[in-house]
């Protein structure tokens, strides 16, 4: 066990929040938001379907996914950059 | 006895051999192996588990129903259990990998120091899980009764004795590896019909592409018929309703013990991180298919049934009206059958499917297959909660400091089998429609946990009394609002017993801020517990400095 800058440890802790907070935003604004306007976005339609509709069918499970991985990967980055890279074994 | 039912016996025997199997194989010996699998599950795996486990009787069975019936407010539903995963996966899953304790109650009783807290927690599990397993098993005796042609309470205490015994013999191992096998089961027997149904409907094999140009036909029908159309949001409740709803679903998700649970079987936080995603990913394709089940039904139901003659409706409609759950009167007697007097109950729209597309007694027996795996891996997943919670946080914790690790594992594995032959006591005679229970359970949840595990988490300044007092508050006024709600015709803008989680969360987090400011800060030791928490496994927060570990010097809290 070795001592490290704390700003260092820090400023890991840092970009976490700030990413995590990015990613909850859009995952509240693509269902909680998208519901409040849902009478609005009824006017014009995707994938054959009216725009609430499809954000409540499909489009908010799709962002929910695309959030998971990419917290995944951006954060394996992180975590290879602050030389934490965890042993690959599981 | 007909072809039917022989195929569906043999594909129910097959997979319940092979569930078995597995679990006979990994036959649990010690305790840490008993309870999360000794933490080396890989992470595309431990994500299916995940899918079974969160997956029961109600996603499976219930859930595309729901979405028919309700139309565009039955999507609650979907956003709340998928978006919980948010919550799960950025907020606690890591954190609480990273606090290296084995059950929620036992990170709760450790964090706040109270072994008070740790009681409450281990109760409220109980209770949660408790709660949610009734639903499982009188989903399960409705599916084994209905195709094995007997009882639905023959068919219930069939469904207690498969879940005790393998729950019982193989512990979370068994079960992480089982459920793996009833992930694949439960997704091909969903996606299969609905796969059939779209090349029927539209001639394009994908259904999630092809729905769209459904749900279009069935506004055109619906406006034709000059009822409410499909799409048109808020048609059943408020749209606060809608939205308290959704965040139950979501914040209860991010607290059931059982599936907080998995995140422990995981062996660093980047493997916990991986796990929620890969399980969002396996939960979102059935999920992604739910509303194109709906609308496909629907729209055979509009155009296929509603307007034939009474004397000539498909042969799949009387066996359905038999059981209760179809309701085809002829209401103004003018000998044909109308959209408005077709009666259908939630809960047989997905079973009907292969019936209504005529799709052939395989897949029927491959759903009926795929709704046992869906419902006894559930009521699986949550044995083991109910079971660690007795055994690790009850009765090692607070009766029998002493106890040896074979009296703990006697003990886990006695209050699996009385769990389980209890809910299947009530199940015989459920106090309510499955959907109904299930979200009960995920009000208390987000109005227990869900506070306590956030604040926990991210709060170092949260203690002892203020958790107690939350965790009270929390399902104090979860519970008088659901009843009041449901019983005594009480809301707040429109927002009825199921939306109770937003209450009760609310009331939770400003009574356990409130008590916490009011009273003693936490030890400093507990406060730099928590500071760590924020800090990757490479690294140990320790006395204001921050200290770099070695993977190989990386120690776990013994117990």
């Amino acid at each position: 066990m070795r001592k490290i800058d704390k700003r260092e440890a820090d400023s890991y802790f840092r970009i976490r929040t700030i990413l995590i907070t990015i990613y909850l935003l859009i995952g509240f604004t693509a269902s909680f938001v998208v519901v409040f306007f849902a009478e609005q976005l009824s006017e014009f339609s995707f994938n054959g379907m009216p725009f609430h509709y499809f954000m409540g069918a499909q489009g908010a499970i799709l962002i929910f996914i695309i959030l998971l991985f990419t917290n995944a990967i951006i954060n394996d980055r992180i975590d290879k950059k602050f030389g934490l890279d965890q042993d690959e074994k599981e | 006895m007909d072809s039917q039912f022989l195929v569906s016996l043999l594909m129910i025997l097959v997979t319940f051999g092979l569930y078995i199997g597995i679990a006979v194989y990994n036959m649990a010996r010690q305790t840490s192996d008993f309870y999360v699998a000794g933490r080396n599950v890989p992470a595309v795996f431990n994500g299916m588990a995940i899918g079974a486990d969160w997956m029961s009787a109600a996603s499976f069975i219930g859930l595309a129903g729901t979405v028919m019936l309700l139309g565009y407010d039955g999507l609650a539903y979907i956003m709340g259990w998928t978006g919980g995963y948010l919550l799960l996966t950025f907020l606690l899953a890591p954190q609480l990998r990273k606090s290296g304790r084995y059950t929620v109650p036992e990170f709760i009783g450790d964090r706040y120091s109270s072994s008070t807290a740790r009681l409450i927690a281990a109760v409220a599990t109980i209770i949660i899980s408790f709660t949610y397993s009734i639903g499982q098993l009188s989903g399960s005796g409705v599916v084994i009764g209905r195709l094995l042609e007997v009882h639905t309470a023959v068919g219930t205490i069939i469904g207690v004795v498969l879940i005790a015994f393998y729950s019982a013999l193989g512990g979370m191992k068994g079960i992480t590896w089982t459920q793996v096998a009833q992930y694949l089961v439960l997704i091909i027997a969903y996606l299969i019909p609905v796969i059939f149904m779209s090349l029927q409907l539209t001639n394009n094999p994908i259904p999630w592409m092809s729905y769209g140009q459904i749900v279009g036909e069935l506004q055109q029908l619906d406006a034709q018929l000059g009822i409410s159309e499909y799409v048109v949001p808020f048609t059943e409740a408020t749209k606060w309703q809608f939205l308290a709803l959704m965040f139950t679903l979501m914040a209860g998700t991010a607290g059931l013990p059982h599936v907080i649970v998995r995140f422990y079987t995981v062996s660093t936080m980047k493997a916990a991180r991986w796990s929620g995603a890969w399980a969002l990913l396996f939960i979102g394709l059935l999920y992604l298919s739910a509303p194109a089940y709906a609308a496909f039904s629907r729209f055979i139901l509009m155009t296929q049934v509603a307007g034939s003659s009474i004397a000539d409706l498909p042969a799949w409609t009387a066996s359905w009206v038999n059981t209760g759950s179809l309701s085809v009167a002829d209401t103004n007697a003018d000998g044909i059958l109308q959209w408005e007097e077709i009666v259908i109950s939630n809960d047989i729209v997905v079973m009907a499917t292969p019936e209504i597309a005529n799709l052939g007694i395989f897949v029927i027996g491959l759903m009926a297959a795929g709704a046992m795996a869906a419902a006894l891996s559930t009521a699986g997943g949550l044995m083991i909660a109910i079971s660690a919670a007795l055994s690790q946080d009850i009765y090692y914790r607070s009766i029998n400091p002493e106890a040896t690790e074979s009296q703990r594992l006697l003990v886990g594995r006695a209050s699996i089998i009385i769990a389980t032959v209890a809910a299947g006591l009530v199940a015989l005679n459920p106090p309510g429609a499955i959907t109904q229970i299930v979200a009960w359970a995920f009000a208390l949840a987000s109005g227990t946990f869900f506070p306590a595990l956030i604040l926990g988490v991210w709060w170092k300044r949260a203690n002892g009394p203020g958790v107690i007092a939350g965790m009270l508050i929390g399902l104090s006024v979860t519970l008088t609002y659901i009843f009041a709600a449901k019983y005594g015709g009480f809301t707040i803008l429109g927002i009825i017993d199921t939306g109770a989680g937003v209450f009760g969360a609310a009331a939770a987090i400003i009574a356990i801020i409130v008590v916490s400011l009011a009273t003693k800060a936490p030890s400093k030791e507990i406060q730099e517990e928590v500071m760590d928490l924020r800090y990757p496994e490479g690294m140990t927060y320790k006395d204001g400095e921050v200290w770099r570990t070695d993977p190989a010097e990386k120690k776990r809290p013994d117990h």
